[in-house]
C-alpha cells in the first residue's frame, strides 16, 4: 500500500499540487441481527479505495476510487488538482495549514479475541439467547438485537514526509424490547439505544455485556412502562443518566465547539455554532462543575487513534475548564483562525471522503458524588434514563430529548416510573444549570457510531465519557 | 465514468453464477459523483468519487446471508459470494421466506441526461460563483453545494430477474446569510444540468435572506401554518420511514395499522408513491428487481394500502409493490418517491387567507417523539414569518415544533398547486406542494 499512496502522491506533484495526503483505508464490516426470534439479518461487507486530498493554486481539491491501479491512480490525483484549480475561482485567499511535522509510524487498537474469527453460531448464539428472553415477557411485542464489528486498516502519506499505518477493531452490541399498546410503542434498551454500545475491542466486549443476562430485566422494565405515569409538563430539577449525558454532550457541546462549524464550512447543512471566535477563554459556558475534554488517547474508546486523517497526533485538549470555554475542536486549516495549531479531530469516514472536524473523545470529566447520594440529596425531581429521540436547531442553542424511561424522586428517593420523559433548554443556560456531577465510579465511555455531517454525508464514530448529574429549574414534558 | 446499465447486468449476472446455493441475488450499485460545496462566499470543499459495489443475497433453503464488495476482481468476487453463503448455511431458517421474487415486467426509461457529461468541476464552480454572486452583492454571505451524480443499479437472480438502469442527478442547495440576522434557503433536484439556473436559485435564497433580519419573538402555541414544499417533504418523509411500509404495518407501529379504509387525513390530501412519473427521479425497479408499482397510500383523506416487498407481500397476502430496501433490510419495504397530489391553490392565496399564522420555509433536525401517532420534534429554520391579515408581515426567530404529522395533515386546509422535486435520497425523490393547516404546535423558540 505504501507504493500506492507515494504513487498519489507523486502524480498530484506532478500535476501542479503544493500539498497533497492520501489514504487507503480498507474496511470489513459484519452484522447481524435478530428480531422477534427470527434472524432479521447477516451481512459482510468489504470496503478499499484511495482518497487523494491536495491543494492547488491555493484551493482544495479531493477525488476518490476504489480501483487500486497504477493508472487510475495517476487519473484520481490528476482529477484531485483539476478540481482545486475549479475550487480557485472562488478563492479569497490561499489555504494556509498550522504547522505540522513528518511521522512514520504504526499504530494498532486493542483487540482480545478479533471478532472475525468468532464463528457466526457463536454470535448468533448470544444474539438469539437475549432476544428469546426479551420475547419471554408477554407485553414485548417486538424484540430487536443487534451485533456490529468493524476491521480498519488505513495507509496515509502526505507530502510533509509522513507515513503512517493504522490499525483498529470495533465492537458493538444491543438488544431492545418494544412494548406495544394503547397506540404507545414503549421501547426499553440495553446497554444503550439507538443499536447499543460500542467500543475498540473484540468479541471479549460483546460478551462482558452479557446481554442475555440484561434481557429479562429489559423486558420488565418495558413491560411496567406500559402502565407507568405520563411526564408531567412542568419546570424541576432532573438527574440525567451517562448515556443520555454523553448524548447531551454530543449535541450541545461537542457540535458547537467544532471550528469549522463556527468559521461557517457546515452551515447549509449541519448548521453553525451560537459560538464565535471571541467567546474563547471569556464565555462561561456552563458552571463550575462542568469540564470538557476532547480527547484521543483513552484506550478501547470509538474516539481514539495514534494520528488524525491530517496525519497531526493524537492529543487531549480542554474545551471547557470549570465551566469557561476553553478550545475548540480544530483542524490544521481551521485552527489559525484562533492562533494555535491543530489538536488533531480531522478524521474522514472511508477513502472516498475528506477529513471533517469531528468529534474524538468528548467526555464531562466525573465529579465526586455517588448517584445514591445526589438522588438522597434532591427534593423533588425526575430521573431520566437511555435517549429516545433527539433535536437540537442550526445554532445548537434549543435542544429537546426525549428518553426511555424515568422515575419520579420525592423526598430523596425515586419514585413511580415515568414513560417517554423529555426535556428542552438552551445550551449555555443548561450547562450552568449544573450543580453535580457524580464521581468516577459511575463514569464511562459511550460509544457514538452513528454521527452525520458533512456533503457528502460522513458517518463518524465518536465517544464520550459521562456520568449521571443533575440540572436544575429544566423544562420537562414537552407537548406532553 | 460508471458501469453503463448493461456492463451492471452482466456483473450481476456473474455473482449470481458464482454463488453456490440453491437460490442467489446480486445488487449492483456503480456510482461516479462529484459535490462542490460553498460557504462565506467561497468554494471550501470539492470532491469526487469513483466506486462500483456488489451485494450478494444467498439463499440455501428458508436460509439467508448477505455479503458485499467493491473489490471486483475474479478471486475477490468469489470470496464474497463464499462468505453469503457460509452466512446462508448458518442462519436460522426464516420459515416465512417466500424465496427470491421471479421476474415480472419493469419498465426502466433512460434517466441518465448527456447534459451531465459537460457539468464538470469547471462548471460547477462556475455556478457556484453565480450563486454566491446573488448574495455578495447584498452584501451577504452564501453556502450550499452544487452536485452531480451519476448511478447505475442492476439486479439479477437466479429466477431470471436482470434489470439494470442508470440515473442522473444534478442538486443545488443555497443558505443566504443576512448579517443583520436572518437567512434564507432554496434547493434544486433535476436529472439534467441544462434546467439549473444558479442566478435564480441564489437569487431565491439571497430575496428570502433579505426579508428576514431583526426577526422577533414569538410565544408557543398552536398556530396556523403555510408550509412551504420543503417543509412538506421532511414530514412526508418521516411519514414513509414510521408509517408506510408493511412491516410497521404489520407490526402494530403504523399510524396505518388498523385504519385501512378509515378516514386518516383531511380529504384534501392524496398520498402516493409514485416511481414511474416522468416529473420524478430514481430507479422504477426496487432492489430486488422488481417493478416498482404506483401505491397510493392515502386517497382523499382514506387510509389505503402500505408499501410491500415480496417478503412482506407474501407474509400479509398483499401484491408485491415493488419497494425493496438492499437485503438485509431491517426497517422492511420503503416508499422512495412520495407525492402528495397537487391541489389549485396558489402560495399567495394561502397566505392571504390566513388571519393571524407562521409562514415556513423548512425544518431542521427533526426527530420522532412518538411512532404511532408520528410525534415529530423539530426547529423552523431559514425563513420563518409572521402572516398577519393576509400578509407576510415579520421574521420571527427559529421556532420549535413537537406536532403529530398524522394529526397535522387531518388539519389541512388547502394544497398548492405547484409541487417542487425534494431529494435527497438516492433511488427517489419526494414530490411536495405547499400546504395551508390550521393547527400546528409550536412549543419553544431559540434565542
Amino acid at each position: 500500500m505504501r507504493e500506492l499512496v507515494m504513487r498519489a502522491l507523486e502524480a498530484a506533484q506532478t500535476a501542479g499540487a503544493s500539498y497533497a495526503d492520501a489514504r487507503v483505508v480498507h474496511t470489513t464490516e459484519e452484522h447481524l441481527s435478530a428480531r422477534n426470534g427470527l434472524v432479521d439479518g447477516i451481512r459482510a461487507a468489504e470496503s478499499i479505495g484511495i482518497g487523494i486530498r491536495v491543494i492547488a493554486d491555493g484551493a482544495w481539491g479531493f477525488s476518490a476510487t476504489s480501483i487500486l491501479d497504477a493508472e487510475e491512480i495517476v487519473r484520481t490525483a490528476r482529477q484531485a488538482v483539476a478540481i482545486a484549480k475549479a475550487s480557485a475561482l472562488t478563492l479569497h485567499a490561499p489555504i494556509e495549514l498550522s504547522a505540522l511535522g513528518a511521522y512514520e509510524d504504526k499504530w494498532t487498537g486493542p483487540c482480545g479475541i478479533d471478532p472475525f474469527t468468532v464463528s457466526l453460531e457463536e454470535k448468533l448464539g448470544v444474539l438469539m439467547a437475549a432476544d428469546a428472553a426479551l420475547r419471554a415477557e408477554p407485553a414485548v411485542k417486538v424484540s430487536k438485537g443487534e451485533l456490529d464489528f468493524l476491521h480498519v486498516d488505513k495507509y496515509f502519506a502526505s507530502t510533509l514526509g509522513s507515513y503512517i499505518e493504522q490499525s483498529y477493531w470495533e465492537s458493538g452490541a444491543g438488544i431492545t424490547a418494544y412494548a406495544i399498546a394503547d397506540g404507545e410503542v414503549l421501547p426499553r434498551s440495553y446497554p444503550n439505544s439507538h443499536g447499543g454500545q460500542a467500543v475498540q475491542g473484540g468479541w471479549e466486549t460483546i460478551l462482558a455485556l452479557d446481554l442475555p443476562g440484561n434481557a429479562v430485566r429489559v423486558a420488565e422494565e418495558a413491560a411496567a412502562l406500559v402502565s407507568a405515569a405520563a411526564c408531567p409538563a412542568t419546570e424541576t430539577t432532573v438527574i440525567i443518566d451517562g448515556s443520555q449525558i454523553a448524548l447531551q454532550v454530543h449535541e450541545s457541546v461537542g457540535h458547537p465547539t467544532e471550528l469549522d462549524r463556527v468559521l461557517g464550512d457546515e452551515a447549509a447543512f449541519a448548521g453553525t455554532s451560537f459560538l464565535t471566535l471571541g467567546d474563547l477563554d471569556t464565555l462561561r459556558y456552563g458552571s463550575e462543575y462542568v469540564t470538557i475534554t476532547s480527547d484521543a488517547t483513552i484506550p478501547g474508546s470509538l474516539g481514539t487513534f495514534a494520528y488524525d486523517d491530517e496525519g497531526v497526533p493524537a492529543q487531549r485538549d480542554f474545551i471547557i475548564t470549570e465551566g469557561l470555554f476553553t478550545g475548540f475542536q480544530s483542524s490544521r486549516e481551521s485552527a489559525p483562525a484562533i492562533g494555535r495549531t491543530s489538536n488533531g479531530c480531522m478524521r474522514a469516514d472511508g477513502w472516498n471522503r475528506i477529513p471533517l472536524v469531528r468529534m474524538t473523545t468528548l467526555s464531562l470529566e466525573p465529579g465526586d458524588w455517588a448517584l445514591a447520594d445526589l438522588i438522597a440529596d434532591t427534593d423533588d425531581g425526575i430521573y431520566f434514563e437511555t435517549n429516545n429521540s433527539w433535536s437540537i436547531d442550526d445554532r445548537r442553542l434549543n435542544f429537546q430529548f426525549a428518553c426511555e424511561i424515568g422515575w419520579e424522586i420525592k423526598n430523596g428517593e425515586l419514585g413511580r416510573m415515568i414513560k417517554s420523559p423529555n426535556y428542552t433548554g438552551i445550551t449555555p443556560q443548561f450547562w450552568n444549570s449544573c450543580d453535580a456531577v457524580c464521581s468516577r465510579d459511575h463514569w464511562q465511555v459511550w460509544g457514538l457510531p452513528n454521527c452525520g455531517k458533512g456533503e457528502p454525508m460522513q458517518v463518524a464514530h465518536v465517544a464520550h465519557g459521562a456520568a449521571p448529574a443533575r440540572f436544575r429549574n429544566v423544562q420537562v414534558g414537552v407537548g406532553r | 465514468m460508471t458501469l453503463s446499465p448493461q456492463q451492471a447486468r452482466d456483473l450481476a449476472r456473474r455473482a449470481v453464477e458464482l454463488t453456490h446455493a440453491d437460490a442467489a441475488e446480486a445488487l449492483v450499485s456503480s456510482e461516479d459523483g462529484a459535490l462542490t460545496r460553498f460557504a462565506d462566499n467561497r468554494i471550501h470543499q470539492n470532491v469526487a468519487e469513483k466506486d462500483t459495489g456488489v451485494s450478494v443475497r444467498a439463499v440455501v433453503g428458508k436460509r439467508v446471508g448477505v455479503a458485499s464488495t467493491n473489490r471486483l476482481d475474479d478471486a475477490s468476487l468469489a470470496a464474497c459470494c463464499d462468505r453469503a453463503v457460509a452466512a446462508a448455511r448458518i442462519a436460522p431458517e426464516d420459515p416465512d421466506f417466500p424465496g427470491l421474487p421471479a421476474p415480472m415486467p419493469v419498465q426502466t426509461p433512460d434517466r441518465v441526461d448527456p447534459s451531465l457529461a459537460a457539468f464538470d468541476a469547471g462548471a460547477r464552480a462556475r455556478a457556484a460563483a453565480a450563486i454566491i454572486e446573488q448574495s455578495a452583492e447584498r452584501g451577504f454571505t452564501a453556502a450550499g453545494t452544487v452536485s452531480a451524480t451519476e448511478y447505475v443499479v442492476a439486479v439479477a437472480n437466479s429466477l431470471g430477474v436482470d434489470v439494470g438502469m442508470g440515473v442522473s442527478t444534478v442538486r443545488s442547495t443555497v443558505l443566504s446569510m443576512n448579517p443583520a440576522g436572518g437567512s434564507g434557503w432554496a434547493s434544486h433536484l433535476s436529472g439534467a444540468a441544462d434546467d439549473f439556473s444558479p442566478e435564480a436559485l441564489g437569487d431565491e435564497a439571497a430575496l428570502i435572506a433579505s426579508r428576514s433580519e431583526d426577526a422577533g419573538s414569538l410565544d408557543p402555541g398552536t398556530y396556523t401554518v403555510v408550509l412551504a414544499p420543503e417543509a412538506v417533504s421532511d414530514v412526508l418523509d418521516f411519514m414513509g420511514y414510521l408509517g408506510f411500509g408493511a412491516k410497521a404495518f404489520s407490526e402494530g407501529t403504523s399510524f396505518l395499522t388498523g385504519k385501512l379504509g378509515e378516514m386518516l387525513l383531511s380529504p384534501l390530501v392524496t398520498i402516493a408513491d409514485d416511481a414511474l412519473t416522468a416529473e420524478t427521479l430514481g430507479l422504477t425497479f426496487d432492489f430486488e428487481g422488481m417493478p416498482k408499482q404506483r401505491t397510493v397510500l392515502v386517497e382523499g383523506g382514506v387510509a389505503r394500502e402500505p408499501v410491500t416487498d415480496s417478503y412482506w407481500a407474501a407474509r400479509l397476502g398483499l401484491r408485491n409493490s415493488g419497494h425493496a430496501l438492499p437485503a438485509p433490510n431491517s426497517y422492511g419495504p420503503m416508499p422512495m418517491n412520495l407525492e402528495i397530489s397537487a391541489g389549485d391553490v396558489r402560495v399567495e392565496d394561502m397566505i392571504a387567507s390566513v388571519e393571524r399564522g407562521v409562514y415556513v420555509t423548512r425544518f431542521h433536525y427533526v426527530n420522532v417523539e412518538d411512532p404511532v401517532k408520528a410525534v415529530l420534534t423539530g426547529m423552523t429554520r431559514d425563513g420563518t414569518f409572521m402572516i398577519e391579515n393576509g400578509k407576510l408581515t415579520r421574521p420571527v426567530k427559529n421556532l420549535r415544533f413537537t406536532q403529530s404529522a398524522v394529526e397535522a395533515l387531518n388539519a389541512v386546509e388547502a394544497v398548492g398547486a405547484r409541487r417542487m422535486l425534494i431529494g435527497p435520497e438516492e433511488g427517489g425523490a419526494n414530490l411536495a406542494p405547499a400546504l395551508l393547516l390550521s393547527k400546528w404546535e409550536f412549543t419553544g423558540q431559540t434565542r
